[in-house]
């Protein structure tokens, strides 16, 4: 295999862009660094994709920076660092799959042979079908046929396993690990939770324009698979709360504190002893749940 | 010159045949149409149906541009211009590959209304002027190729069809394609002057009537598409719009 480029593969500073009176990206820095997995997780709307154009260069940022390999993001491109995937359309329906891959490999100076691409992204099968005749699944494959044929060192993929059923879903990431096995950079966006978990190495939970937490699946996990306590407790001192151990966060709703706790055991052991808080109740949430909670803007009352 | 880009984008055309047959048979009708019942008459240093022969011929060069407006236009509706920019592609090159397939599919349609014109009309030319004749049309595609890649771009998709009939309209009338420059009313004249297509005629026709280009309309004409080419090329840099 060649060399892979090093240094940071991407590298967001301050990244803004608004769309009239909405702020679709507000001031996200993100770092990437060669051969890292990195899913952008979100709920529709999050700012996944607005990201995702800026950081290729298709859409021109409001405020801040987007580089790729320390350089702007259309020279790594014209440079054929990057394979990009985008969520919807970028096919020709008139030409086969065969022919609208053999016309990606001639755009770059130094291409893999077109054969072992088809045979590596599962398209083989249908090389000489027209690509408008195919189902969405099959589609979706042959875009990420385009996105490997010049053998790139960051690879881009925007949603993609939007439209496939679960069996083209496993293929897909099946693939897409052999070609990570390789020491390429992925970034995928994704709105599913699970999807994160099983094929990054490191998550980017974003919400609402910004990133509200980054790290490895298991402790994005932790975030927002814990328990949820509940209690009343008059005039409760928040701050004092929140500093009991295994809290992340404390809310309050009138008489009632809410404390969102990654060890609910020990945070009401301390409650239970500290203070006069009555009417306890423990509630777990289901990983999706959580995570819809914790994408979801909260309305402070 | 990226030769696979061509070659899969005549592949595309050839796949799509409409289009095809209405830049070859529109002009190839109109010319036995309007050509035959005159064909004896001179105009001219010329006969009336070789001046309506070449006139068919950059008809035909003109509806490439259609070809190519239309084929862009579904390529923007299809997301394909946002792919093309993740990839190397210059957009010099791209416009290159346009025009270049512009001036592919103008040929069939060039071999047939010249092909018409040789044996049902009996349009006997010398050898030199049939070549002079046939590389001036030829080469009058090129404004219309550009033209077609900018309207291509400002056109939405939809409304695609009404500016291409609208402008090829108002280009063959203004061009002398249907009606001659020298009947046409004083103030016709004065605009003719400013299209393309007056000058892609004066190309293609000045052989006929002199046996020779016109190499000041052969000027004007590359200056159109240079000038058509370029702002074709900033159209592609800007349109990143979302499919």
């Amino acid at each position: 295999m060649t060399n892979r480029a090093t240094g940071p593969a991407v590298d967001l500073t301050g990244l803004t862009k608004r769309f009239g009176e909405l702020t679709a990206v507000n001031q996200v820095d993100l770092r990437i660094a060669a051969g890292e997995v990195v899913a952008l997780l979100g709920p529709n709307g999050a700012g996944k994709s607005t990201t995702i154009d800026m950081m290729l260069g298709l859409t021109k940022p409001d405020a801040g920076r987007a580089s790729i390999y320390n350089r702007q993001p259309n020279e790594a491109i014209i440079d054929g660092k990057v394979g990009a995937m985008l969520q919807s359309g970028g096919l020709l329906p008139d030409l086969t799959t065969n022919e609208i891959v053999t016309l990606a490999a001639s755009l770059y100076r130094k291409h893999r042979p077109v054969p072992e691409v088809l045979e590596r992204a599962g398209v083989a099968e249908f090389a000489k079908q027209r690509v408008g005749r195919l189902s969405g699944g099959q589609q979706q494959r042959v875009r990420f046929a385009m996105a490997l044929v010049n053998d790139p060192d960051l690879i881009v993929l925007d949603e993609p396993t939007t439209g496939l059923d679960v069996e083209a879903r496993r293929a897909f990431w099946v693939a897409m690990r052999e070609e990570t096995a390789q020491g390429r950079t992925v970034l995928f966006a994704t709105h599913y939770l699970e999807e994160a978990d099983a094929y990054a190495d490191r998550i980017v939970l974003m919400r609402t324009g910004q990133i509200v937490a980054d790290g490895s699946p298991s402790h994005i996990k932790s975030l927002v698979s814990g328990r949820t306590i509940r209690a009343t407790l008059p005039s409760a001192d928040v701050n004092v709360l929140a500093g009991y151990p295994g809290v992340d966060s404390v809310e309050t709703r009138g008489d009632s504190v809410l404390l969102q706790c990654s060890d609910s055991d020990a945070a009401l052991r301390e409650l239970l002893t500290a203070t006069a808080a009555h009417d306890i109740e423990v509630v777990a949430h289901g990983l999706e749940d959580a995570f819809i909670a914790l994408t979801t803007e909260t309305s402070t009352p | 010159m990226n030769l696979t880009y061509l070659r899969m984008e005549v592949t595309r055309v050839l796949r799509n045949r409409r289009i095809l047959i209405f830049s070859v048979l529109l002009p190839a009708i109109l010319l036995l149409v309007i050509g035959t019942p005159n064909k004896h008459d001179t105009y001219h240093n010329t006969t009336v149906a070789a001046y309506i022969m070449v006139s068919m011929g950059i008809f035909g060069a003109m509806s490439s541009a259609t070809g190519t407006a239309g084929s862009i236009a579904v390529e923007r509706g299809v997301g394909w211009n946002r792919q093309l920019r993740l990839t190397p592609l210059n957009p010099l090159r791209y416009v290159i590959s346009k025009v270049l397939l512009s001036l592919v599919l103008v040929l069939p349609s060039l071999i047939v209304v010249y092909g018409l014109g040789a044996t049902v009309l009996g349009v006997r030319l010398s050898a030199a002027t049939w070549v002079l004749v046939f590389i001036g049309s030829w080469l009058s595609a090129l404004p219309f190729a550009a033209l077609g890649l900018i309207i291509g771009y400002i056109a939405k998709p939809d409304s695609i069809q009404q500016v291409n009939g609208l402008l090829f309209f108002l280009l063959a009338l203004l061009g002398g394609l249907w009606l001659p420059y020298d009947q046409m009313p004083h103030f016709m004249q004065i605009v003719a002057k400013y299209t393309p297509s007056y000058w892609a005629a004066d190309v293609a026709r000045a052989p006929l009537e002199h046996g020779s280009l016109n190499f000041n309309a052969v000027l004007v004409l590359l200056g159109w598409a240079i000038v058509l080419g370029f702002i074709g090329i900033r159209r592609f840099q800007a349109d990143t719009a979302r499919a």
